[in-house]
């Protein structure tokens, strides 16, 4: 079920979801964002383990809470976001934009 | 908390003896050492182990959740918000609390602490500093990791190595603090993939003494021994239950004879004495490395002593800029 909508700064669509995730996941994993692309594989192309992953998670859930109240990301979930697209994609469906 | 220099946010929570024996080392802790005690847990059951009076530096928190020993480490760190555990991470992260301590579920402690207070660049995991007492040695060794992080790459335990050697220079005070990697045989050559690539990368680390064997713990070989959480788990396990069962042997022995008996009555004071060197409670609990934090882990079976010697620990960690000093150290390897 989509979040509840509770805009604070503008919509969030898709290309702002990925920056955001870019941001993060560079700073967590401690490499260039131009290594990130939306082809990329978390573990075989970025070597992100299950533990970035949750860091990954708690940083959006963070961040896009604070625009989108009520925003989470399931762990359950976690398994079938296999690369930096489909994250950006349950993302975006998640937040209902 | 008035003039307190530190605050130490304590989970009342965790622990096989929560939270009586925790909330009365709290007490215990503000009263002995002089720190702040931001005490976290249930209204309902730390309520009534509170003094009538407001203890002196000591000041309650109720919180909703309760992460059990058995819970899954990382989902209760992330939705367990309102839980002891995670709110004394959270403290720490606020600035409410310099330190905070745990004696409940290993995993779930460092989860919350990783995820709150963020990890140390150049860190990519933390670790377990574990200290190793030495009989007759001027200090103990530091055992890295104790459990934190089970699967290892070479490069995780060359982190932990400089984090050791810092650690072993800031808290035991050795200036230049010698390291070993935990191995099956003392030769270059021994151990598995993982050892054989960490030798590799350790070569070069100031105070490197090469493989060092399961019976160099506990003999001062080296001040730091590094290892993955997985074997260095095994290892505080496997010491402890040597431990119990010579201690076991020799009580055995000084009760077996009505000459015995009459020895016991001159040596167990001795050997109590001696032995104190090795109670799990006297040695602090063992402190988080790589987390933009100081997070001291007490064991799960920990008295009140424990946990003022945990708090003891942490107020020294927070005293002499630990966290600070390893991110130097970190970025100056």
């Amino acid at each position: 079920m989509p979040a509840e909508t509770h805009v604070a700064r503008g919509p969030i669509g898709p290309d702002e979801v990925l920056r955001i995730l870019r941001e993060r996941l560079a700073e967590i994993l401690e490499i260039d964002e131009s290594r990130i692309t939306p082809a990329s594989s978390f573990t075989e192309d970025l070597g992100a383990d299950s533990l970035a992953l949750i860091e990954l998670v708690e940083a959006l859930e963070e961040e896009l809470g604070e625009r989108t109240v009520g925003f989470t990301i399931d762990d359950e979930d976690l398994g079938d976001l296999h690369t930096v697209q489909e994250a950006v994609d349950y993302v975006v469906a998640r937040l209902g934009t | 908390m008035g003039e307190r220099a530190h605050v130490i946010a304590i989970d009342a929570m965790g622990g096989d003896h929560a939270p009586a024996e925790i909330v009365d080392g709290a007490l215990q802790a503000a009263a002995e050492l002089g720190v702040g005690i931001l005490l976290i847990g249930r209204e309902d059951t730390v309520g009534p182990l509170l003094p009538d009076a407001a203890a002196a530096g000591v000041q309650f928190e109720h919180a909703e959740d309760v992460v059990a020993m058995n819970e899954d480490a990382a989902s209760a760190a992330r939705r367990k918000k309102d839980s002891s555990l995670v709110r004394c991470a959270q403290a720490v992260r606020e600035g409410r609390a310099q330190a905070m301590v745990g004696a409940g579920n290993t995993g779930a402690t460092m989860a919350a602490a990783l995820l709150r207070m963020g990890r140390v660049r150049g860190i990519a995991r933390p670790a377990i500093a574990v200290p190793i007492p030495v009989p007759a040695g001027r200090h103990p060794q530091l055992l890295i990791d104790g459990g934190s992080t089970v699967d290892c790459t070479p490069e995780w335990l060359a982190q932990f190595a400089r984090m050791g050697r810092e650690y072993a220079r800031t808290r035991l005070g050795v200036r230049d603090p010698t390291v070993g990697l935990l191995s099956n045989g003392e030769e270059p050559g021994k151990g598995d993939e993982l050892r054989k690539k960490t030798f590799a990368l350790l070569v070069d680390l100031p105070g490197f003494q090469g493989n060092v064997e399961g019976r160099d713990i506990m003999h001062g070989t080296v001040d730091v021994i590094v290892t993955d959480g997985f074997t260095g788990n095994v290892v505080l396990k496997t010491l402890e239950g040597a431990l119990r069962a010579a201690v076991n042997l020799v009580f055995g022995v000084l009760d077996s004879t009505p000459e015995a008996k009459e020895a016991g009555k001159v040596l167990t004071p001795l050997l109590l004495d001696a032995a104190s060197v090795l109670d799990p409670d006297e040695t602090g609990g063992a402190v988080l490395l790589g987390i933009d934090g100081v997070c001291v882990i007490s064991h799960g079976s920990s008295s009140a002593r424990a946990i003022v010697n945990a708090v003891r620990v942490a107020d020294e960690c927070v005293e002499a800029g630990v966290v600070g000093r390893l991110k130097e150290a970190v970025n100056a390897g």
